[in-house]
């Protein structure tokens, strides 16, 4: 074999540059329509645009906020992007942040152990098994009898909303005020910072070391091939003999798992008590738009999960002096950029020239 | 000199990837005659289909239609023009009634509804003036393909074509179904319509034709009376050099010890309270080919994916693949027993386009040692086993990472020909293997399964194409409604005609005959 | 006490609260039919209902006239549709994922949208907005027991109705249904049979906005008349299930719609009780869905298996 020499090739034609290259104009589109709204909501344009793209950084404590709260959205992100990956459109994640929930609030309030140390890490296995285990339902259904997971993921997640407000209420409920809500959680099951000025706890460890291995596993091992196999073409992967019932359990329980400890770290990090109608809702459905974003890889749904949550909290600096425009304005950018880079054809005419330019060049050689 | 109808100026077409499909064809068609259009498959005949009935533009030439320089943006125009296609792959929905499938597009009306009663007596009495023989509201789904292929006909005729375009229309017939086609056929013409016959079997060709055009390459080689060429000078028209046709050189006659490859016993499954497999029984040698011939949709299908796996259905009888009971196991287990497979629909089945040829070129022995480390998989080495695979193939392609989507039908047919082999099968089912793909890519596929044969493997050829199946088969059985409705132990004495009867089901053997296939 | 609620659903009030329940599912089920027909997919259903509804509310508030809002309903619902069509056929996106994505952008804007017209973010209920008025029609109010039924419902249940029948009309008794269905069953027949596919699905998109934009402003403009987060609570979905369901029958289309509203009768007359936990019976008609969903496709399974299938 002869070992070719690997140049780093910068021209627009490569896809991975061509993707890049995408992405940024997506974002830049994003960014100039954001402008354009604020131009009509806000008094001073120019100053909301610079306070929600400046805004964490003027303040430690703001920065920190957005280490912080962005690791449970990233970890949603992951379990969808798992999913969505393998093709499968399993959109449970929601119900399982919710109801795993109760098995946190379960093992928080209890002294199942008085270690500090044991305590916030058996909260965690409580929420990943109840995930593990639950999401895998709709993908049963599916890979086995051809269910539409979609519908059925949904209402899971309603009756799993009911079924957690049914079992705080009954079983852990204190606060007697409009909503429900649990006992607090023992000090000892807090989820303790490793350098509090900035918010890093070990769960920003486990965060990273989770992506790193879900990178390798999508990308270097005989299940993430099987996954982007089945994700690609089904017929397919049948065909070449992987059990696409075998996929869509192992995937969907890993995503479970993910999503369960997403919510664990939500409740430990976020709350002091659990109400099931609000400290973990909404972030499920949130890492679905993450994993579209960070275009279903590992670390772009990290990352993607981190400017997201940047750009929220630069959206709630500026509502401290500019009430007129309201946080969801970061909704937009998300949307637009969604949008943009979920089309295959946005660009592809230029792309195309750009490829025709270089054949050309190559024929004149 | 007859009226001219249709006329080909200097067309040529170029698709936007840069490949010349048709470069400066120039043909003439006369008003009332059967026009025959030949040549290989690939060689371009399908493109200036679409050209003329306005599913493509031409990317320059002209293309005059009656006398007035034509533009047709869509089929419709053609269609409105006077011009029916009947495509080679149906274009009929199932669930609707003849009736429906005919008016589709043209519907008569009574106010904003359709008007079924008119339709009906309308559709009707097309179909008994021109002898076809059916209830027209009966629903497609419960039809043949012989009658299926009837509706297409009326279809255009129902639009009053006077230029009908038959894409290889007798690929899915019999012999004989063949011969009331061509009767029909021949009416038409009397009856003043033109008649664009496309095909590559030219024996039919010069058995229908009044003239009949080549092309090659995408380049016309000229319009000939058809008296006036011999069947030699037509070959070799369209081939451009000696064909090698003859496979029978290759054959070898070792005895693998008369080990069975794979044996079906007594299968049986119904669809719909029908038996779709009727008690079929046979088995495959190692180290021989034995040919399944049937029309399309007589249990050949399901027979496929009853041994692969594949099927949903459950079904009674037994399969062993290479010595072990197979009918219980998955695809996974039965492919562990050395089974190889190229099925029919290489887009859907065989492969998948969005991913780059190296993903697609080990898919069937992914968990294999030499492409793997403990837990990872083993990319340079991935990349090795690709473009090995790719030069042995002869794939043509810059890089192992193009997706198998940008690839020609030929190319891709060629890495999932390269894919099953390289799993070094004891037993292969081939599946159609050269279904629409250019003639060097398929001689090249045929060479390349007879090798396997000769190594000693049992290879199960099913395929619609009685020259395919005659060609490269040792064996051969002909299915019919779900049975085996013949057993040739012989297949390289075979009077086609003959088989045609037991395609058609107008003959069967007793079942003592039928039994050799099992028991040979 | 529980036979009080048992008695209490074979009542005149339980039926007419079902069928007040089943006309937003209904025009949620033709949303996702009509497109399902046409052969192509509108997840997106219960999103555009949230923008439907939005939109009603504040047209009427701006332009002080129900009418004039549910008009300015229909357009933003029709956009939403158009927008789809624009990134799945013009830009070659992913259906499905712009449907997941709307889906759940869907609450974010309308919050957007609600508190730059009322600096609030979770309902409208400080607009003063007209509505939509229920309609009593003479003498046929007082046939007895039909007379509830077709007298005295929402402008905006009639029109369902209406539309239920000519819609039924539409797809299997004229050219443009004929041609709608034989893209969704065969799109290459369709096309050459002449047959502008690709304006078929766009021209089904635009009606399933339209559907599922009124099924959204049943909510907002009638009773309650404001807009809140989160109240089409899965009701896009649903239509989306009966779909699913239907296979394609429009019959069972519709029954599947009602009985999902059934359930939700149900679980509304079951609240009001304290014998059931009242956080269980909220989820009883999701459940409801679930159930059915799951059962419909067990069977369909089983059919294959026995060797029913259907040729289309």
């Amino acid at each position: 074999m002869t070992k070719k020499e690997k140049k780093l090739n910068l021209s627009i034609t490569n896809p991975r540059v061509f993707d890049a290259v995408k992405l940024l104009c997506a974002l830049l589109i994003a960014l100039v329509i954001t402008f354009l709204v604020l131009c009509l909501i806000s008094k001073n344009p120019v100053k909301a645009f610079f306070t929600i793209l400046t805004g964490p950084l003027s303040k430690r404590r703001y920065f920190g906020a957005v280490i912080e709260s962005f690791i449970p959205y990233a970890f949603a992100g992951l379990a969808a992007g798992i999913l969505f990956k393998s093709g499968a459109f399993n959109l449970g994640a929601e119900g399982i942040y919710i109801i795993s929930g109760v098995s946190v609030a379960a093992v928080a309030c209890s002294s199942i152990t008085t270690s500090g140390f044991l305590h916030p890490i058996l909260c965690v296995l409580a929420a990943a098994v109840t995930g593990g285990v639950l999401m895998i339902i709709p993908s049963f259904l599916k890979a086995k009898f051809g269910t539409n997971e979609m519908v059925v993921s949904l209402m899971l997640n309603s009756i799993y909303l009911g079924i957690s407000m049914y079992l705080i209420r009954t079983f852990l409920l204190t606060k007697t005020t409009s909503t429900i809500g649990s006992k607090d959680y023992l000090p000892t099951a807090k989820i303790k910072y490793l350098y509090e000025p900035l918010r890093i706890s070990p769960a920003f460890i486990l965060l990273i070391i989770v992506t790193i291995v879900l990178y390798l596993v999508m990308f270097k091992t005989k299940l993430g091939y099987q996954m982007r196999l089945a994700g690609a073409n089904p017929k397919f992967a049948e065909y070449s003999g992987i059990s696409a019932f075998k996929l869509a359990i192992i995937t969907a329980a890993m995503a479970g798992v993910l999503a369960g400890t997403g919510s664990a770290i939500q409740l430990l990090t976020q709350s002091s008590f659990y109400q099931p109608d609000k400290t973990a809702t909404g972030i499920g459905f949130s890492g679905m738009l993450l994993a579209m974003l960070g275009r279903n890889n590992p670390i772009g749904i990290v990352v993607a999960s981190f400017l997201i949550k940047y750009l929220e909290q630069g959206a709630s600096v500026l509502y401290f002096s500019d009430t007129s425009v309201p946080s969801e304005i970061v909704a937009i950018v998300e949307g637009i950029i969604i949008l943009l880079i979920s089309s295959q054809y946005f660009l592809r005419g230029f792309r195309e020239k750009m490829l025709l330019k270089e054949g050309l060049k190559k024929d004149a050689k | 000199m007859a009226e001219t109808i249709l006329k080909l100026e200097q067309v040529t077409k170029v698709y936007p990837n840069g490949t010349v499909a048709n470069r400066d064809i120039n043909m003439e068609f006369e008003k009332g005659e059967i026009h025959s259009i030949v040549g290989e498959n690939g060689a371009g005949k399908s493109t200036l289909m679409k050209m003329i009935f306005g599913i493509e533009a031409p990317s320059s030439g002209t293309i005059t239609y009656k006398g007035q320089e034509t533009h047709f943006s869509s089929s419709m125009d053609a269609i409105k023009a006077g011009i029916g296609m009947v495509h080679q792959h149906f274009m009929l929905i199932p669930s609707f009634s003849i009736v429906d499938n005919i008016i589709l597009g043209d519907e008569p009306k009574k106010g904003i509804f359709i008007n079924k009663k008119e339709a009906t007596k309308k559709t009707q009495e097309l179909s008994d003036k021109y002898g076809f023989e059916l209830d027209v509201t009966a629903l497609v789904s419960t039809l043949s393909v012989a009658k299926r292929q009837k509706v297409e006909i009326l279809k255009t005729l129902y639009r009053d074509a006077e230029l009908i375009i038959l894409d290889e229309p007798t690929s899915v017939l019999t012999p004989q179904e063949t011969e009331q086609l061509f009767v029909q056929l021949r009416s038409f013409k009397e009856q003043g319509h033109t008649i664009l016959f496309i095909s590559h079997k030219l024996e039919e060709v010069k058995k229908i034709s009044d003239r009949i055009s080549v092309i090659r390459n995408g380049i016309s080689k000229g319009t000939y009376r058809n008296d006036e060429l011999t069947m030699e000078q037509l070959t070799s028209l369209i081939i451009g050099r000696d064909l090698d046709n003859d496979m029978d050189k290759y054959k070898t006659h070792e005895n693998f010890e008369n080990k069975k490859a794979l044996v079906v016993d007594d299968l049986y499954m119904e669809m719909n309270g029908k038996p779709v497999l009727n008690h079929v029984s046979f088995a495959v040698k190692k180290g021989e080919i034995l040919g399944v011939a049937g029309v399309e949709g007589n249990g050949q299908g399901d027979l496929v994916n009853c041994i692969t796996g594949l099927e949903k259905t459950k079904y009674t009888g037994t399969i062993t693949i290479n010595g072990t009971e197979a009918s219980s196991l998955s695809i996974k287990q039965r492919r562990d027993l050395k089974m190889a497979y190229i099925p029919e629909d290489r887009m859907g089945d065989g492969t998948a386009g969005k991913l780059p040829i190296t993903d697609n070129i080990i898919s069937t022995y992914y968990e294999r040692e030499d492409i793997n480390h403990k837990l990872f998989m083993n990319h340079p080495a991935i990349d090795l086993v690709s473009d090995n695979l790719i030069r042995t193939f002869a794939v043509k392609t810059d890089s192992n990472k193009t997706t198998v989507g940008s690839l020609s039908g030929g190319n891709i047919q060629k890495v999932v020909v390269a894919r099953e082999y390289n799993t070094k099968p004891e037993f292969m089912i081939a599946e159609q293997p050269t279904h629409g793909i250019d003639i060097g890519s398929a001689e090249f596929v045929h060479h390349k399964l007879i090798e396997l044969r000769n190594a000693g493997a049992g290879i199960l050829l099913v395929s619609a194409d009685l020259n395919e199946v005659i060609d490269l088969a040792d064996r051969l059985i002909v299915m019919f409604d779900g049975e085996i409705a013949g057993y040739f132990p012989d297949a390289n004495h075979i009077d086609e005609s003959s088989l045609g009867m037991y395609m058609l089901g107008a003959k069967k053997q007793t079942a003592e005959e039928i039994g050799g296939a099992l028991n040979d | 006490m529980l036979s009080s609620i048992f008695s209490s659903l074979f009542t005149m009030n339980f039926l007419l609260t079902a069928i007040r329940l089943a006309t937003p599912i209904l025009f949620a089920s033709i949303a996702a039919f009509i497109t399902a027909s046409a052969g192509i997919v509108n997840i997106a259903v219960e999103s555009i209902m949230t923008f439907g509804a939005l939109a009603g509310i504040l047209g009427s508030y701006a332009t002080g006239s129900a009418w004039l809002g549910l008009m300015i309903g229909l357009v933003v619902g029709v956009g939403v549709a158009l927008l789809i069509a624009f990134f799945s056929m013009k830009l070659g996106a992913d259906p499905i994922l712009i449907g997941i994505a709307l889906n759940t952008f869907a609450d974010s804007l309308a919050i957007f949208f609600l508190y730059l017209v009322t600096g609030e973010k979770g309902t409208s209920a400080s607009l003063h907005t007209p509505t939509l008025s229920k309609v009593t029609i003479p003498f046929i109010e007082k046939i007895p027991f039909f007379g509830k039924i077709l007298s005295g419902q929402y402008v905006l249940t009639y029109v369902c109705w209406i539309l239920l029948i000519i819609l039924f009309i539409m797809l299997y008794k004229t050219p443009l249904g004929m041609r709608l269905r034989a893209c969704g069953l065969n799109s290459d027949a369709a096309k050459t049979a002449g047959i502008n596919v690709r304006r078929i699905q766009i021209f089904s998109l635009i009606l399933s906005g339209f559907f599922a934009a009124l099924g959204g402003m049943y909510l907002s403009l009638n009773s309650i008349h404001l807009f809140s987060k989160g109240m089409v609570s899965g009701q896009g979905w649903m239509g989306i299930a009966a779909n699913g369901i239907s296979g394609g029958r429009y019959g069972t289309l519709l029954l599947s719609a009602f009985i999902f509203a059934v359930f939700r009768a149900f679980s509304i007359i079951f609240s009001q009780s304290t014998i059931f936990p009242v956080d269980l019976v909220g989820a009883v008609p999701y459940f409801a869905v679930f159930f059915f969903v799951t059962i419909s496709s067990i069977l369909n399974y089983l059919r294959i298996k026995r060797g029913n299938v259907e040729e289309k």
